[in-house]
């Protein structure tokens, strides 16, 4: 009797740490995706915090370091969308190169509190008019 | 290169290492199964040839490190001619290769010992065969799989040095040292605990023939952890000391299942209860720092610490598998003689508490090791790039980690069997006044939120039971005898060294809640840009830029500004955050100054490059209340374990325990 009590108590312990577990993770879960992977499917990634990766395009960078506003575009050569990020830019940060930015977008926007450099010497940016290796730049960036 | 050439003769040294350990292996397995005292001496005295052949290694190694031997490899790959002399030695750790020695050499180090001073038992045989085995391993690793040794053809005129972040702080000369002292400690019971199984004893002797290690394992790895938390917040930053790293939470999965162990081997001493349990529980904590090893030595999770991918991490992926399924395995073999007999005889006890604490610090690694493993499962099964970040881990493990500390505090003051219900009321009803009474002033001093108003409380409910203890052990002893109550504490310390100990861990962890709950709910993480000669207030604060700086040693640039710190117009202290560049590295590395004070710690960090001539300096400030707690309570749970080491004169006594299956008085 005394065994079946702790092991229903046992039971009750595991069930409610396995539903803290699931709660957590679907919070706490955040999806790495591409701009066209974003493009493609916005409504999935509303509200939800991402980590969106790719390349800083060309002339695009704009620091403004007054306010210590670092704007920019992020693409992966088929998408573009405009990031905005709190802070200054991280030293190795610069056109051409690879980042991953952390946030959630805001009226088309990607506002971002988190920005990692991703430089890799795998990666080689593609010649003018030729179009990326999505998979390539994904397992890169990750 | 010339005559004496350093990379064969490491080599030549592990070879022989490996040597000897196989034969070490053989003729421990064969002695103990012949009973054949002559093999099994052999046994342990080639494991203290392996011993010192590791120790060649290792130094043949750091000779070729500080002589700036480029044709050995590992001192190509990792070295630089220009480095000052503790980055070279510590650069034997600083790599794959080189940390792989280091872990094979202290391995070899515990097993020459147990060796040479283990008591003559009938466990011994069989826990230095096990031994033997898990060391062939640590030795095949570096002398075969991941070589070290090779000899560069042509020889490089020098090398990129290690990873910048490791040369930055010397902490990173302390704290792997420490974490595979832990690792390696904790593998002596697993030892045990194996010999155990095979000779069908699974009582409390491999138990209490390995206390001491265990101790010693697990105060190391609490160190090292402690020790990699205030290293992340000196070099990495941010001002934070914890991510939810991959390599963050494989070291503290081993830590929080030793942590379960050191607490549930009490309960088979004195009840001779969950044997299994204790069985599982060490068998887990080993085959966790081998798959943690496997995790980050692979490739397979991206981490800030990941050392790329090789042949390694397979080799620790297939040890993990064949350790796992071979311990688990015995286990289920010799389930009819570990199974336990005895029952609880009632929840509201030590054992009782124990046990709860024991699913909770289970439920918090298994939520860990999910949150470490579930990017893999996701992209295996969808495909799908995610990431599992702080809030899932915070959100998965602050419910239980309350459920601990509210049992740190009673579980003491519980008696075992069974609790008698007038003490428990009055300690409770204390215990709990304390815990209202803390939360009650934090929320009339402004603070908000379930988890730190419970934090605070339990924190006064833990001090109210440090209190309780103490009055209970102390109290009659004044009473009775003619001695002032300070002799009567220090004579209770002097005598009880275990729980004393203990108890100095748990004020350890109740100072480090503190410091955790400070810190990471009360922060305030600014960036902001200063003029130089001006001042910028930053709440209480004032800051005021005095210069900017760039300094050069023959390894390094570092470039950065000076800052004055101030409060109500007094000084408190003059920050010197910068960027340091290595010579040979692309990496630069932001180098952070911290004005340590008891309530508060200020952490400048420069925010992007400084140049020379410019007249203003952005930073990143983070205020961090209570943070050096966190630290303090590394150091004070460390001078706990060591207390509690210390040999005392009642260790036989309290190793005497009810029989088995007896019942309550």
């Amino acid at each position: 009797m005394k065994r079946l009590i702790y092991g229903l108590l046992g039971v009750g312990v595991l069930a409610a740490s396995g539903f803290l577990i699931q709660r957590a993770l679907s919070d706490g879960l955040v999806y790495f995706v591409l701009p066209s992977e974003y493009a493609a499917e916005p409504e999935q990634y509303e509200d939800r915090r991402i980590r969106l990766g790719g390349i800083v395009e060309r002339g695009s960078i704009d620091f403004d370091d007054r306010e210590l506003q670092l704007a920019f575009q992020v693409t992966d050569s088929l998408e573009t969308y405009p990031v905005r990020h709190r802070g200054t830019p991280p030293e190795l940060f610069q056109e051409n190169t690879g980042v991953v930015v952390e946030g959630r977008f805001e009226d088309g926007v990607f506002v971002s509190d988190n920005l990692l450099v991703k430089h890799s010497e795998v990666y080689e940016a593609p010649a003018e008019g030729q179009h990326i290796d999505l998979e390539e730049l994904k397992d890169t960036l990750q | 290169m010339n005559e004496l050439s350093l990379g064969p003769i490491g080599s030549a040294s592990l070879l022989l290492a490996l040597a000897f350990s196989v034969w070490s292996l053989i003729a421990a397995w064969v002695g103990a199964v012949r009973r054949d005292a002559g093999l099994l001496t052999s046994s342990r005295l080639a494991g203290v040839a392996t011993f010192l052949a590791m120790s060649v290694a290792v130094a043949v190694m750091e000779i070729a490190l500080l002589t700036d031997d480029f044709s050995v490899s590992y001192v190509a790959e990792t070295s630089r001619a220009a480095n000052p002399v503790w980055v070279k030695m510590v650069t034997l750790w600083a790599a794959l290769e080189g940390s792989l020695i280091l872990w094979g050499w202290l391995l070899s180090g515990y097993w020459a010992l147990l060796a040479l001073r283990a008591p003559n038992t009938p466990l011994r045989p069989w826990a230095l065969a096990v031994m033997a085995s898990v060391q062939t391993f640590f030795v095949l690793v570096p002398a075969v799989i991941a070589p070290p040794f090779e000899v560069m053809n042509p020889v490089p005129a020098d090398g990129p040095g290690p990873n910048p972040l490791l040369q930055n702080h010397w902490m990173m000369a302390v704290h792997p040292f420490l974490m595979y002292l832990g690792f390696v400690g904790l593998t002596v019971p697993f030892a045990y605990a194996m010999a155990a199984l095979i000779t069908r004893r699974p009582g409390s002797e491999w138990m209490l023939q390995t206390r001491r290690w265990t101790l010693i394992g697990w105060g190391f790895l609490t160190a090292a952890i402690v020790t990699g938390g205030w290293w992340s917040y000196e070099v990495l930053g941010w001002g934070g000391y914890w991510a939810w790293d991959p390599v963050e939470n494989v070291s503290f999965i081993p830590w929080l299942t030793a942590t379960a162990f050191i607490h549930s081997v009490q309960v088979q001493q004195r009840r001779h209860m969950l044997k299994a349990w204790n069985l599982a529980l060490i068998i887990l904590t080993f085959s966790m720092t081998l798959l943690g090893t496997f995790l980050t030595r692979s490739g397979v999770v991206s981490s800030v610490h990941a050392f790329g991918d090789g042949p390694v991490g397979p080799a620790f992926l297939a040890f993990f598998v064949v350790v796992t399924v071979i311990s688990l395995g015995l286990m289920a073999w010799r389930w009819d003689q570990v199974r336990d007999r005895a029952d609880l005889d009632h929840p509201v006890s030590r054992e009782g508490t124990f046990l709860a604490g024991n699913v909770l610090f289970l439920a918090i690694a298994f939520a860990v090791l999910l949150g470490t493993l579930f990017p893999l499962i996701v992209e295996a099964f969808t495909g799908d790039k995610v990431t599992v970040g702080a809030p899932f881990f915070d959100a998965a493990t602050l419910p239980l980690w309350m459920g601990v500390l509210g049992l740190m505090g009673i579980g003491p003051l519980l008696p075992w069997r069974r609790a008698r219900w007038q003490t428990l009321r009055s300690n409770l009803t204390w215990m709990t006044g304390v815990g209202v009474a803390f939360a009650v002033v934090a929320a009339a001093l402004g603070m908000r939120g379930t988890y730190p108003l419970l934090t605070v409380g339990l924190i006064g409910w833990n001090l109210a039971s440090f209190a309780l203890l103490l009055t209970a052990a102390v109290v009659p002893r004044v009473r009775v005898g003619t001695r002032s109550v300070v002799q009567v504490i220090g004579d209770y310390a002097f005598e009880n060294r275990r729980r004393f100990g203990s108890m100095i861990v748990h004020l350890g962890v109740v100072v480090m809640a503190a410091g955790i709950l400070g810190s990471s709910g009360y922060r305030v993480d600014e960036q902001v840009r200063i003029e130089m000669g001006e001042t910028h207030a930053f709440r209480d604060l004032e800051f005021t830029a005095l210069n900017t700086f760039v300094e050069q040693t023959e390894y390094r640039i570092g470039a950065g500004a000076t800052v004055r710190v101030e409060r109500d117009g007094e000084v408190l202290g003059t920050l010197r955050p910068k960027i340091n560049s290595f010579f040979g590295q692309s990496m630069d590395v932001p180098t952070p100054d911290v004005l340590y004070l008891p309530l508060y710690d200020v952490y400048l960090n420069v925010g992007a490059g400084v140049r020379e001539g410019q007249d203003f300096v952005i930073l990143r400030v983070v205020r961090s209340p209570l943070i050096s707690w966190i630290w303090v309570g590394g150091v004070v749970m460390a001078l706990g374990t060591a207390y509690a080491l210390t040999p005392s004169r009642r260790r036989e006594r309290e190793t005497l325990s009810a029989p088995e299956g007896s019942q309550t008085a």
